[in-house]
């Protein structure tokens, strides 16, 4: 008997060694959850995006190569086949994509999706009005999509530098296409003492999906972007119309806008 | 008395506590009292416990210096580009300084042949030699040898937020395969060696130190031990360094609220910060990069032929990249004359009035210099003459006079 309440009162001790190096954070997974991994490529005309090579043509005729191209993707929700929805919550919701950073063009939320069938997805190009504060990103590479106070603030949603021409007797010239928050303007010219309101030119764009979540099984989304499509062809989008650069031009950005709506595609890996 | 006692007391040394008190334990166990076993026993619970969830050993620190606070201010990134081996600490940076300002780190002690850090980095040119240096005429810096560096020098303020490389084409980098030109202490052997610097060896150089009294104590306290390594010197002025923070400009105090730009002042900060005026911003920050420099390269258009062998192309391989150099930090501009890496521009009017109308096409030419179709920005008078009002907003004239990054009154050894 006094033996075994020695044994006892060393117990807490044995007990407390055993587990002493276990990770706090090393809580069992929901069994009741899976996890879902995003995966952000981009194409031109359905063929993977070559960086600083001017090989490509736009539904107006210009020849253009690109140099960058940075975006977010903000508040994916995927919508259950029997009703409700699973926000996507890590890192507040948003993600950046730089073409340049490899690890951007992959994203593992921290968010345990809820076991079950769903059936659509949903997300925003850009960033909302509600989260797209200043300075919410203090560090790069975020932070270099800084969009200016006085044009709105926030962050770019989207930069896409180019360099283009009609002609190939001609050098190529720059065009930035910036995509973010519009001005309205009192006068004809974009003189920002002029500016008078502001517009969000973010937009939400829904897929339908074949996606079960499974206990133990990771599954990968792919949201493809056609650079292409950004130009045309329902709508053409002329460099040759626009002073290569479109920040302070809300009829360019939302003849963009309403083109990026078709430049986007989802499917399960 | 006492063996009664562990006679006693012998048969509660056995069962399960035996099986924890075998072997030479056993002995001991049994050899003593048993509450002494179970207290040992206890003990080294304890004792694993305690020692379970150290990584390392638990030696004796031999140093224990103390960590350095360094402030982030505000609007400033909160990513500190610190290497996890060198952090900063009070006698690191202390050494740091010491050795930024002392002239026989270059391994010599002649007086006409000392060359230290400070040789060239003036704290009250934001740590660039300047324009007017006596020496070094048109700002152009040599080495003791009397060979040009290669390229004009770069602020050396802010640099604990560098992130793409150090030096203008960025060529010092974390990722770099070449293991010993990865991060800012690397730069310090660097210009040891350098013929158009220090032109020395880094044996020299250490031994150097090593022989001057107190450095060996300095070392000591700053990283546990006395014997002089270019290792440690590298970390010691990489931690110097990243103290030189410089955030009290005019502009950062109208950011915090403290004081108003006038007219002139704010008009030149929307050209800078608008596509459609000056559109500086791209490339040098702002609005939410408050460090007035993105940390990239680009070629600005300054020219169409190049052959430098250490521009961006050289770094990178791409074609992109040929005649691409580090946006500098417009921070302290009026102190850091002459500007680009050449130094071809001697004043602030001359840089603005090639960003006006001198800007040259080149098939690498960066896409952000959009007003390259009017070979520049095209602003009228007092448009440029307000933005370089607001250009001189970044002047920080506290940094240049702060006492923390001067020359120590004593060094070593003096």
């Amino acid at each position: 008997m006094i033996r075994i309440k020695k044994i006892f009162s060393l117990l807490p001790l044995i007990i407390l060694f055993l587990f002493s190096c276990k990770k706090g954070n090393d809580t069992p997974p929901n069994p009741d959850s899976g996890q879902l991994a995003f995966l952000f490529e981009q194409f031109v005309d359905s063929v993977p995006l070559h960086l600083d090579t001017l090989i490509y043509e736009n539904a107006a005729g210009n020849h253009y190569k690109l140099t960058d191209l940075q975006y977010f993707i903000s508040d994916i929700v995927l919508h259950r086949k029997t009703g409700g929805q699973f926000f996507i919550k890590s890192d507040d919701g948003i993600h950046y994509i730089d073409v340049r950073l490899q690890a951007s063009k992959y994203w593992q939320p921290t968010d345990s999706i809820i076991q079950d069938e769903y059936d659509s997805i949903t997300f925003i190009f850009g960033i909302t009005a509600e989260k797209n504060i200043s300075n919410r990103f203090p560090n790069p590479p975020e932070r270099d999509m800084a969009w200016p106070d006085i044009l709105g603030g926030g962050y770019h949603y989207m930069k896409l530098n180019m360099m283009w021409r009609n002609e190939p007797s001609v050098n190529p010239m720059p065009f930035m296409f910036h995509l973010g928050i519009g001005q309205h303007y009192s006068g004809t010219t974009p003189d920002p003492d002029s500016i008078t309101g502001y517009i969000q030119n973010y937009f939400k764009i829904s897929f339908p999906l074949n996606l079960m979540i499974q206990t133990d099984v990771k599954k990968e989304i792919i949201l493809e972007m056609d650079v292409n499509k950004w130009f045309g062809p329902v709508e053409i989008f002329d460099f040759a119309q626009y002073p290569m650069m479109i920040m302070q031009d809300q009829t360019a950005m939302e003849l963009a806008c309403r083109n990026g709506r078709n430049a986007f595609r989802v499917r399960v890996k | 008395m006492m063996k009664e006692f562990r006679d006693q007391q012998s048969e509660r040394c056995s069962g399960a506590m035996v099986q924890w008190c075998n072997g030479a334990m056993v002995q001991w166990c049994h050899g003593a009292v048993v509450p002494w076993c179970h207290g040992a026993v206890v003990l080294i619970f304890l004792l694993m416990f305690i020692s379970s969830c150290t990584k390392q050993k638990s030696t004796v620190p031999d140093f224990n210096p103390t960590p350095y606070n360094l402030k982030i201010p505000k609007f400033f990134p909160t990513q500190l580009k610190i290497p996890p081996d060198n952090p900063l600490t009070v006698e690191g940076v202390t050494l740091g300084r010491d050795l930024f300002y002392d002239g026989r780190i270059s391994g010599r002690d002649d007086p006409d042949s000392l060359m230290s850090c400070s040789t060239c980095h003036l704290q009250s040119h934001s740590f660039e030699c300047g324009i007017d240096h006596p020496k070094y005429i048109d700002g152009h810096p040599f080495g003791v040898t009397g060979i040009l560096t290669p390229h004009f020098m770069l602020p050396m303020i802010n640099l604990v937020w560098t992130n793409h490389g150090y030096l203008w084409n960025g060529s010092v980098f974390e990722e770099n395969i070449n293991t010993s030109k990865r991060n800012l202490e690397d730069i310090t052997w660097m210009a040891v060696v350098a013929p158009h610097e220090m032109n020395s060896d880094t044996n020299r150089a250490k031994e150097m130190i090593q022989q001057i009294n107190r450095y060996p104590e300095l070392f000591k306290l700053a990283f546990g031990s006395e014997t002089v390594t270019m290792k440690n010197i590298g970390r010691a002025i990489a931690q110097f360094v990243r103290t030189l923070v410089s955030a009290d400009s005019k502009f950062d105090r109208y950011l915090r609220g403290e004081v108003q730009l006038n007219p002139g002042e704010l008009n030149g900060y929307v050209l800078f910060m608008t596509e459609q005026g000056a559109d500086c911003f791209h490339c040098h920050g702002g609005d939410g990069n408050p460090l007035f420099t993105s940390n990239l390269f680009f070629n600005n258009g300054k020219d169409s032929v190049f052959n430098d062998p250490r521009d961006r192309f050289s770094v990178t391989s791409n074609p992109m990249d040929i005649g691409a150099y580090k946006a500098p930090t417009l921070r302290n501009l009026t102190y850091t004359a002459p500007y680009m890496h050449d130094g071809r521009f001697k004043t602030l009017d001359e840089v603005l009035n090639f960003y006006n109308t001198k800007l040259v096409w080149s098939p690498s030419m960066s896409p952000l210099m959009h007003h390259i179709s009017n070979h520049g920005i095209r602003l009228l008078a007092w448009e440029l003459a307000d933005l370089k009002a607001f250009l001189l907003t970044l002047t920080d004239s506290t940094f240049i006079a702060n006492p923390a990054f001067s020359r120590p009154s004593k060094l070593p050894g003096e």
